[in-house]
């Protein structure tokens, strides 16, 4: 295994560590760094919708951000050149009256015409004068005033009990006077905030947004994956015609064809190696035809021949019997490794079935097993079972029994019983069979659990290997129950029948999900 | 003595049918091509023809095609391959039924016997004719008719027709119809009625892809309607 990413140079021990000679490694791209941790745990589809979050939510902080702060500057100064001139012209209109004698300077600032939330404050001749009870000479910063008392024109900025405020002062030396203006900024204020929520708000839905359309663009760029998943759960199960859709995308184009390059090429080995099989099988065939039509022939002419002759003829017509079925199960297996098998589907009464069935396994593997195997198997129907159909391919179904009455022939003493039941099991009205169970029992000493699931392997023989009898199988009989037993949907398992020997429990859906082909017509 | 023809290109197969069959008590003649069986299938001596699907130049199929256009002679399909496309095949050209190889001697002379008694004309056959819509099917004579000119029916086509219109209105399944028809047990192929069934449609159906008269009953076999 490759790890981190850094490219594997296994040299071989004696080729002198030739860069290069890598051993036969399979490779696999696998990312190494810590980094990538998170950003693997979190989806491809995740990451973009959080990203474009991301991005949305930053790019409107800005913006809003500025938006605020040039609208509350552009507020700010516009307010403070209105204030700041009101002022110059109150301050004249002061001036004036106090040159006039005898006026009266609280009357006189009350005459003044200020702005909305704006007062009033006059210093004259060492006197404060103020037109509100709350701003008054202490309300003013003492550098504004000193600043404007020593003869300066000034403006400031300052907060009044949590209210941010505008003062403007002007000196006017002619009166010995100085006149202020306090302004107050709370409607500016209060503008401002709602300025802020809006856009704070504005912000929230931009980042929603972001996200929303961020989901959506991860969804339609990853569908073209989707596809190529889909493809490749279908060719997983077995469909290698599957191809992906190349579409009109160049990024996923090159994904695509790559893909159906490798399928392609998967496919036309596994074909190449199952026709191989089929094409030997049927090569044999033609061999196999003569032989067993001239055994024919002369067991015909059997009482012709002498004992010796007579006990070969036999052992040659056995062996034949045998070796026809390993071509034809041989070319049975092919077929389900092309994948070309096919279902041919009849609805048929399951009890009627497995009698037949049991019925047609006479002399499977010659005369000698028959007379080994008792006849007359009992039968037996569970609760449920009277009356259900069931759509199967009969000549599966057939091999199936047939396959496992042979197992049991060959290594357990032949078959007990077999039992035909409905899954789940009758009683329950509002749980109606899905699906029967055959169950062959036999007479054996039973399946220990490791070889349980090994036996429907190919050529495995698990504890029995030793045992070479007189018409042994093809090795490939129970492979092929499983394969069949599959291709109806259904499953086969073993378990231990009461008596000790071995349960082959087979289960089949009575409507089996995978299509096949029915009446043909 | 029965005369049958074997159409093999295989010298070695060729050789050892001619013994099991001759055992078998028939008269066998044997040739290697599609276009030697045409040429001395000409004389009409034959009573079934064996046919195998895979032949050198006419294959098997066309080998049947040909003799179907001149002849209702029963024929066996040899194959080497029992799936779907070659076993339909085969019987769209217009066997009968059809053996797998390697065979045992024995079923095929079984399948010979069952197909040539299908051949001759049944006694047992009800000797009333029968009608549906347009159709005149004669059991004695072993003739059908539609709309008063006679229809050429293999003899299986034949005896499946009867099978089905002496139990018109009701349904037989694929298994009763091999059984009846063929003589096959249980585990039959329901193929052999599904092509035969397609065939005979195709003879006495006004529309044949719309069948009024033979109908399929999903699930369960088919039956005749009148």
């Amino acid at each position: 295994m490759v790890d981190g990413g850094a490219p594997l140079k296994t040299s071989t021990p004696g080729s002198g560590g030739t860069p290069g000679t890598a051993g036969r490694v399979p490779r696999r791209w696998r990312k190494g760094s810590a980094r990538h941790k998170l950003a693997s745990r979190l989806g491809l589809r995740a990451r973009v919708t959080a990203s474009f979050a991301i991005g949305a939510f930053a790019l409107s902080t800005v913006m809003a951000g500025i938006t605020y702060f040039t609208a509350r500057q552009s507020y700010l100064n516009e307010r403070s050149t209105a204030v700041q001139r009101q002022a110059f012209v109150n301050a004249s209109l002061v001036q004036n009256a106090l040159h006039s004698p005898g006026t009266q300077v609280n009357q006189l600032l009350e005459s003044v015409d200020t702005l909305p939330g704006s007062r009033s404050v006059l210093h004259s001749q060492g006197q404060w004068y103020a037109t509100s009870i709350s701003v008054g000479q202490n309300a003013i910063p003492t550098e504004e005033r000193t600043l404007v008392l020593s003869g300066t024109p000034a403006s400031q900025w300052f907060t009044l009990s949590g209210t941010p405020e505008l003062v403007v002062g002007v000196p006017l030396p002619a009166v010995h006077a100085a006149y202020f203006e306090v302004f107050s900024l709370a409607e500016l204020a209060g503008t401002l905030r709602t300025l802020a929520y809006v856009l704070a708000a504005a912000a929230l839905v931009t980042t929603a947004a972001g996200a929303a359309v961020g989901r959506w663009a991860a969804r339609r760029a990853l569908r073209p994956l989707a596809g190529i998943t889909e493809a490749a759960v279908a060719i997983a199960g077995g469909e290698l015609d599957t191809r992906v859709d190349a579409g009109d995308d160049s990024d996923l184009r090159e994904l695509a064809s790559a893909f159906n390059r490798m399928t392609t090429n998967l496919q036309a080995r596994i074909e190449r190696e199952a026709r191989f099989t089929s094409d030997v099988s049927h090569e044999l065939r033609s061999p196999l035809t003569t032989l067993s039509t001239s055994i024919g022939v002369l067991n015909g002419h059997r009482d012709e021949l002498d004992p010796r002759a007579q006990r070969a003829l036999a052992l040659l017509d056995g062996d034949l019997t045998r070796f026809t079925r390993m071509v034809d199960d041989l070319l049975e297996i092919s077929r389900f490794d092309a994948g070309s098998a096919e279902l041919s589907l009849d609805e048929v009464d399951p009890v009627e079935l497995v009698r037949r069935a049991v019925d047609g396994t006479r002399s499977p593997l010659g005369d000698e097993l028959e007379a080994t195997t008792p006849r007359a198997v009992p039968i037996v129907e569970g609760p449920g079972v009277e009356g259900l159909r069931i759509r199967v391919d009969k000549r599966r179904f057939e091999r199936i029994i047939a396959n496992l009455s042979d197992n049991a022939a060959l290594y357990a003493g032949g078959v007990t019983r077999v039992i035909v039941d409905c899954e789940p099991p009758a009683g329950h009205p509002s749980r109606p069979a899905r699906a029967i169970r055959v169950i062959v029992e036999d007479a054996g000493p039973g399946i220990a659990g490791p070889d349980r699931a090994r036996l429907f392997e190919r050529f495995y023989r698990g504890s029995r290997s030793g045992r070479r009898e007189s018409g042994e199988g093809t090795g490939l009989g129970l492979s092929l129950v499983a394969e069949h037993v599959r291709l109806h949907g259904g499953a086969v398992w073993i378990e231990t029948a009461e008596g000790g020997g071995a349960r082959f429990v087979v289960e089949l859906p009575l409507v089996p999900e995978t299509s096949g082909s029915e009446d043909a017509l | 003595m029965n005369r049958i023809l074997v159409v093999e290109d295989d010298e070695r197969i060729r050789q050892s049918m001619r013994l099991a069959l001759e055992d078998e008590g028939y008269r066998v003649d044997d040739v290697a091509s599609g276009e030697e069986a045409i040429a001395s299938f000409g004389d009409g001596a034959h009573e079934l023809v064996l046919i195998d699907l895979m032949l050198p130049g006419m294959d098997g199929f066309e080998t049947c095609r040909a003799l179907r256009r001149q002849s209702t002679v029963p024929v066996i399909m040899v194959t080497a391959r029992s799936d779907t496309h070659d076993v339909v095949a085969g019987l769209e050209a217009g066997a009968d039924d059809y053996v797998t190889k390697p065979f045992v001697a024995k079923e095929l002379a079984a399948r010979i016997r069952a197909l040539l008694r299908r051949s001759r004309p049944s006694g047992d056959d009800t000797a009333t004719t029968l009608v549906f819509g347009d159709v005149e099917i004669e059991p004695d004579a072993g003739v059908v008719r539609r709309d008063g000119t006679e229809v050429h029916c293999t003899r299986t086509e034949f005896r499946l027709l009867c099978e089905l219109a002496t139990n018109a209105g009701k349904v037989l399944s694929r298994e009763q119809l091999l059984e009846r028809v063929w003589g096959y047990d249980y585990f039959g192929d329901g193929r052999l009625v599904d092509v035969h069934v397609r065939r005979l449609r195709i003879k006495v159906e006004p529309d044949p892809a719309n069948p009024r008269f033979i109908l399929t009953v999903r699930g369960m076999g088919y039956k005749l309607v009148s």
